[in-house]
């Protein structure tokens, strides 16, 4: 690679000979894969779709949600509002599976190799370009959901009055619950970005991605029958313990507490990143 | 059936970009036809539209006079090789044809039989994603002789090939011609084509400027020039001239003529006595005519396309 | 060169059909990939494993130890299906035709005065006054005094008024409201053969016909007289949409009778008799009966009536078949990525352009992918699904779990059901890989349409009401063909997946049917007007 051919005045230490036989460093493989993510027709779409189908969702959901009075019925307002990431989380998990198996398929994936040959550099400035780009529309979508909850659910008459608590950013544990699902959004896309990186095949990945997200719960949900497992799936399984950053009342009820959850599921994202780390290593590309 | 591809006319525009523009040509029995032209000349969507993959805006193209989503069979009649690396890797090659031969109701048997052809027999049993391009490329003519068809298409079959495959290529399609088959070979590069086509199709941004045999396009390209190397240069300059013909001084001891056969530069030169090493009637290869041909026909290039045809 | 030559014939000829052709192409496609193959086989494995060493393998503890011992011996009615038969009977043999009638005055009840409490007890501790919605007290025409026998009976209701049941399943509403001293009930059976019929009369002299019962094993000499009986309440843990388990309190009913009139009675005295020891509710020494100026009064507890899933109405734990099907989501998943690619990988390597050049008819191409991953699934779904239902029957017996009997052609339409909700899933994954040409994106979005709903419909994320539409919409509706045991409105029980749905078995798989026929046209058209 010639780095002299790259703009000399952004990147300094490019712009003199001596500077090519310096390896490529994180920095350049961060803009490269700005670059290729940015240019490539359909993020802004899965983006867009993120924001739209989040907030969508929630106020649905929130429409839907009627209760008399908070003794009849617990009811967790910032949860209820929150139900749109459910359905937000499979689309950062697409976005996250074309980021790295797109290559794979149309063997772009030996371009980039060749250009920067320290693949743990690549599958880390793709990780870290992914969570900007997750941040940034998840942040939007959040704030969107909590709007539209604080907006419908006060409509149909979830009010302090009736004793639940008004969506509000100046309540503690809703703060939480917000930071924590777009929190919640970058881990998904990170943990997706490592299980496509060892799953390769992009339709394969979608599937283990999707299944481990969406089955886990369900399998928990319904082991009535063998409570031990149940309750470990519930604590340990990446949504069911992700998600427990949303609960702002009854926490000691919950299976596991809310930061212990997101911590749960943030080491299933290293692990998965890790593992596809020492893979790309491993492995030919 | 007619053993015929026939284009008409064919139209076809791609967004912004026009890929056909009245392309029209016709392939014989019994002759390998190239089709020629730079990058972007509209050779693939032409063959993409004649295997009914892309619908023309307007025009119409026949195989043995029927279009192809009306064949009742249609590898039996015409058998092509668009992309040889359309594969799916985790499949053998033999798999491969085995569910294409299973399409048209064809036997296992045939599959080994084009195999055996295609020089892949010991190998079909591979993966077809760990073969080489070479190999891919016969795997596609595989593909394309399992009808045992009257027609061949075959987009670019050269690429990708060692010498050795390309000598074996040009027999094989010299072959097929030979047994009475229409033969179409698309090649950007037309050295690939000297030795192998009979007739040439010449596309040039989406239409035909040239469609004619071999043999008259080289001597077109040639002229009736003649190449004489010759001590008395000035010589035999001045009874050149007096006797009508052109003459042009390219070297200290040659000259190009033109306006005379060679015969007649021979007896020329016998009759004034001028002495002289070689007389030869210059040949233009096919390079060259083709490079003439498309000049103006490059698509990268801002220039309008020059219209007409050779003869 | 000139066209002297004679033109080339082919030498291939062809018998077969082309439909037939293309269908066994698509056919040695499928199977020539081995990751497909293994797929489907794991598929299969995951569906069958899941359903059956996870679901499955917590043994329940009892009094008489661990697994097989503690499971209870369950009453079936006529009908087959499981049922509660408990009550206190205050009966005289009838020989042959006859009738009976009743006037009650009075139903009340008592309730343990802690949720969760009462079961298995046998003293009055902690009783608190209160009518369960479905306490039952009134008149009944039964075979014998053995569980499980057909029977017909008119009967005062807690909340729903006067009903006629019979044979455990029916139930038809008579006079609505609550009995007192002031507004009794008039109640009359009478018999004919095996001909039941129920009356009731507020005033006792015009009497409106309830309904007609066939009783085919009800011949020679039959008890009639009056029952008193009263369900365990159940209180669900969560209030939410589907299964959440719950607690069960225990609870006893008490019916006054004025004006018994039995014809047709050849002993003319009553034997009181506590069929089944009022179940797991109370058994204690407030039950019985006394008679007094010319009234009968009588005390029960229990049920008479079918048992419903999630252990809702039985002290001991049930399963349904369906109960071993939790697999079948991971199974989908993996069937749903297989079938997506069956078309998408052809996009990707360039491949449909050899596939269509060797079959022109779009359409019919479309056809014959959708016969063989519609072929493939179904036939792997339902081995799958026989495996799991008959191996994990056997399995959940073992674990002293009742599994709920079910007919032979509702087990039948629950495995082929499953299949074939693999198969259409598949056929919508096909079509939507052939609008989008993406695998990821298909991928994702079968799996938004069929999973996603049944998470959002079941996990208490909405409410019931919501989460019930959810269920009837979205393709996820056609996770009813899994439903093996009918819901009753008679019975208070849980009624939400994965053992009960909104909509009736094949409707909903006509829901998801839907959605892939939609699809499927969509496909059909696009490729056919599409270049590729």
């Amino acid at each position: 690679m010639n780095l002299t051919t790259t703009t000399g005045s952004t990147l300094p230490r490019s712009a003199g000979p001596a500077a090519a036989a310096q390896a490529t460093g994180l920095p350049d493989a961060l803009r490269a894969e700005w670059t290729k993510l940015r240019t490539l027709p359909g993020t802004g779409w899965i983006l867009a779709t993120l924001g739209a189908l989040t907030i969508a969702v929630g106020a649905g959901t929130d429409s839907a949600t009627r209760c008399a009075t908070a003794v009849s019925c617990t009811l967790d307002t910032t949860k209820v509002s929150l139900t749109g990431i459910e359905a937000g989380q499979a689309v950062v998990a697409v976005l996250a599976v074309l980021i790295i198996t797109g290559e794979y398929s149309t063997g772009m994936i030996a371009a980039t190799f060749t250009a920067m040959p320290r693949r743990w550099v690549v599958l880390a400035a793709k990780a870290a370009v992914l969570t900007g780009m997750v941040l940034a529309a998840s942040t939007v979508a959040v704030a969107g959901s909590l709007t539209a909850g604080r907006i419908i659910l006060a409509a149909n008459g979830l009010i302090p009055a009736h004793g639940f608590a008004l969506v509000s950013v100046s309540h503690g544990p809703t703060v939480r619950a917000a930071v924590g699902s777009v929190l919640y959004l970058a881990l998904v896309g990170l943990f997706s970005l490592g299980v496509a990186t060892i799953v390769r095949d992009s339709a394969a990945a979608t599937g283990a991605v999707l299944g481990l997200l969406y089955v886990a719960p369900i399998v928990a949900l319904f082991l009535g029958s063998n409570p031990v497992w149940q309750h470990r799936l519930e604590r340990y399984s990446p949504v069911n313990a992700g998600l427990a950053i949303q609960n702002t009342i009854g926490l000691q009820h919950q299976p596991i507490g809310p930061w212990g959850g997101i911590g749960v599921l943030a080491v299933w994202a290293s692990a998965a990143l890790l593992i596809a780390g020492l893979q790309l290593r491993l492995r030919d590309a | 059936m007619e053993a015929t591809i026939e284009v008409a006319g064919l139209r076809k525009r791609f967004g912004s970009a026009l890929a056909l523009d009245g392309m029209t040509f016709t392939v014989q029995p019994g002759q390998v036809t190239g089709f020629v032209g730079p990058n972007g000349a509209g050779k693939t969507t032409t063959m993409r539209v004649i295997l009914g993959l892309d619908a023309p805006d307007a025009g119409r193209a026949l195989i043995g006079g029927q279009s192809y989503p009306k064949l009742r069979r249609p590898l039996s009649q015409i058998g092509a090789l668009l992309d040889a690396a359309a594969v799916q890797p985790g499949r053998t090659a033999r798999n491969h044809l085995l569910w294409l031969a299973h399409s048209q109701g064809m036997s296992r048997r045939r599959v080994d039989q084009v195999l055996e052809q295609a020089g892949l027999a010991s190998v079909a049993r591979r993966k077809a994603g760990g073969y080489s391009l070479g190999m891919r490329q016969r795997l596609g003519i595989a593909a394309a002789m399992l009808g045992d068809p009257p027609v061949l298409m075959l987009d670019e079959p050269f690429n990708g090939m060692d010498p050795e495959g390309i000598v074996w290529m040009r027999g094989f399609l010299r072959s097929l011609a030979a047994e009475g088959r229409a033969v179409l070979v698309s090649s950007h590069l037309m050295s690939e084509l000297q030795d192998t086509a009979d007739h040439l199709v010449v596309a040039g941004r989406g239409k035909v400027i040239a469609d004619a045999a071999v043999a008259d396009l080289i001597a077109a390209a040639s002229g009736d020039t003649v190449l004489l190397r010759t001590s008395g240069r000035v010589e035999a300059m001045t009874a050149l001239t007096h006797a009508g013909a052109t003459v042009a001084a390219t070297g200290k001891d040659t000259l190009t003529i033109s306006g005379l056969a060679a015969g007649q530069v021979v007896t020329l030169l016998n009759q004034a006595g001028i002495g002289f090493s070689e007389v030869a009637a210059h040949r233009a290869s096919l390079e060259q005519a083709y490079m003439d041909l498309t000049r103006d026909a490059v698509e990268f290039r801002a220039q309008p396309a020059q219209e007409g045809t050779v003869r | 060169m000139t066209a002297a030559t004679t033109p080339y014939r082919t030498s291939q000829r062809s018998v077969s059909d082309s439909f037939a052709r293309l269908v066994h192409a698509e056919w040695t496609k499928f199977r020539t990939l081995r990751g497909w193959v293994l797929a489907v086989i794991a598929a299969v494995v995951l569906i069958d494993v899941f359903g059956l060493l996870v679901v499955n393998s917590g043994g329940i503890q009892c009094s008489q130890g661990s697994g097989a011992a503690c499971l209870p011996s369950v009453p079936t009615g006529p009908g087959g299906e499981a049922v509660n038969d408990s009550f206190y009977f205050v009966r005289q043999p009838l020989p042959g035709a006859g009738s009976l009638t009743v006037q009650v005055t009075s139903l009340t009840g008592m309730i343990s005065a802690q949720t969760g409490g009462f079961i298995g007890q046998h003293g009055p501790a902690g009783l608190t006054t209160g009518l369960v919605p479905w306490a039952k007290a009134g008149i009944i025409i039964a075979a014998s005094t053995r569980q499980g026998s057909a029977y017909a009976a008119m009967m005062v209701t807690g909340s729903h008024g006067v009903r006629m049941q019979y044979d455990y399943t029916s139930d038809i509403a008579g006079l609505p409201g609550a009995v007192s001293a002031a507004a009794p009930a008039w109640l009359r059976l009478v018999r004919s053969g095996d001909t039941i019929t129920g009356y009731d009369s507020a005033s006792g002299s015009r009497w409106t016909q309830i309904g007609v019962a066939h009783l085919p094993g009800l011949t020679g000499t039959v008890q009639a007289g009056l029952f008193a009986a009263s369900p365990l309440e159940f209180t669900p843990n969560f209030p939410s949409y589907g299964e959440s388990g719950g607690s069960l309190t225990g609870s006893l009913a008490t019916g006054v009778f004025d004006h018994v009139r039995l014809q047709g009675g050849v002993t003319g005295g009553w034997t009181g008799q506590n069929i089944g020891r009022g179940g797991a509710g109370y058994d204690g020494p407030l039950i019985g009966y006394r008679q007094a100026g010319g009234k009968l009064t009588v005390t029960g507890s229990g049920d008479i009536g079918p048992v419903v899933s999630g252990s809702a109405n039985t002290s001991y734990d049930t399963v349904t078949i369906a109960d071993h099907l939790l697999g079948v989501f991971i199974g989908l998943v993996i069937l749903v990525v297989i079938a997506a690619m069956f078309i998408t990988v052809e996009y990707r390597r360039g491949l449909i352009r050899t596939t269509l050049a060797a079959s022109p008819r779009r359409g019919r191409l479309l056809a014959a992918k959708a016969v063989i991953v519609g072929l493939v699934t179904f036939a792997a779904g339902s081995v799958a699904a026989a495996i799991a239902v008959i191996v994990g029957k056997v399995v959940s017996r073992g674990g002293g779990a009742y599994v709920l009997p079910v007919g032979a052609l509702t087990e039948v339409r629950v495995i082929l059901g499953v299949g074939a909700l693999l198969a259409v899933t598949a056929v919508l994954a096909l079509s939507i890989g052939t609008v989008l040409r993406r695998s990821v994106v298909t991928v994702a979005a079968v799996i938004i349409a069929l999973v996603l709903p049944y998470i959002l419909g079941v996990a208490g994320i909405l409410p019931a009401a919501a989460a019930q539409w959810v269920l009837r919409i979205t393709p996820a509706a056609a996770f009813a063909i899994e439903q093996s045991v009918p819901q009753y409105h008679q019975v208070i029980g849980q009624y939400g997946p994965p053992d009960y749905f909104p909509l009736a078995p094949w409707a909903g798989f006509a829901v998801l049917c839907g959605y892939a026929a939609a699809s499927l046209a969509l496909a059909a058209w696009l490729l056919r007007r599409r270049d590729v």
